[in-house]
């Protein structure tokens, strides 16, 4: 599994499991920019002979904004608690 | 420190009980007896992904599934799945579903293949046990007929 929601994660323990520090639903990167996708993909294909047992999480080196800022995680907020 | 998306999805559900989460009755560890560069990779989606021509999912208890062609020329990709996160993903389901990612480390030869086809589902379902007993087999049904090595969910 490559998922971004390590709470979860860590309550379902799947088999080998690579968290990204993205938001839900942009698990690998922002809309177009391939290179990050490839970049994403491989880190998380590279950690699969590094898993030795099962309920392994292990952290991937992403992060959503460069600066490590954190104001994404209001803006996710908002839109789960949002009305539809 | 990891955003906490249980608190928030508590807080969505409300009045209603919290999602419960079930993590699968059986043990679902298998041994890697191929090198990276070996295994034939199938992608696992639950953003409830369809091509055009395929019938659409059916919000929000959906227990059926969609096979998509690994070609990233297959068409145009749709979401059906009913998240309120849906807006970024639909403009490049890409982020969620990196097909053009995988078939390029296929050609780089970090990868073996991928598969022909990858396989699609809602998320969400509060079904569990028909899931752990009708879906999952019959995923693992396709995989196992498509010789893949690696089943690799991207949850939504």
């Amino acid at each position: 599994m490559v998922g971004t929601a390590l709470d979860i994660m860590r309550r379902v323990r799947p088999p080998r499991a690579a968290f990204v520090d993205h938001p839900v639903g942009r698990t690998f990167g922002r809309p177009s920019d391939r290179r990050r996708q490839e970049e994403i993909l491989t880190a998380a294909l590279a950690e699969l002979p590094k898993f030795t047992e099962a309920g392994q999480i292990h952290a991937l080196q992403f992060q959503w904004e460069s600066d490590g800022g954190r104001l994404w995680e209001e803006e996710l907020r908002a839109t789960l608690l949002s009305d539809r | 420190m990891a955003f906490e998306y249980l608190p928030v999805m508590a807080q969505s559900a409300a009045p209603k009980p919290p999602r419960v989460l079930v993590a699968p009755t059986k043990p679902a560890w298998h041994s890697l007896n191929k090198t990276v560069n070996q295994l034939r990779v199938a992608l696992l989606t639950s953003a409830a992904l369809r091509l055009a021509d395929q019938p659409p999912f059916t919000p929000r208890e959906d227990l059926s599934y969609r096979l998509l062609s690994s070609d990233p020329a297959a068409g145009k990709i749709i979401i059906d799945h009913h998240s309120r996160i849906g807006a970024v993903p639909r403009q490049d389901p890409e982020i969620i579903f990196p097909r053009t990612a995988l078939a390029t480390l296929a050609i780089q030869g970090f990868i073996g293949s991928p598969s022909p086809v990858h396989v699609s589902f809602m998320g969400g379902v509060r079904r569990q046990r028909e899931i752990e007993n009708e879906l999952a087999p019959a995923i693992a049904r396709e995989l196992k007929q498509a010789d893949v090595d690696l089943a690799l969910l991207v949850p939504y």
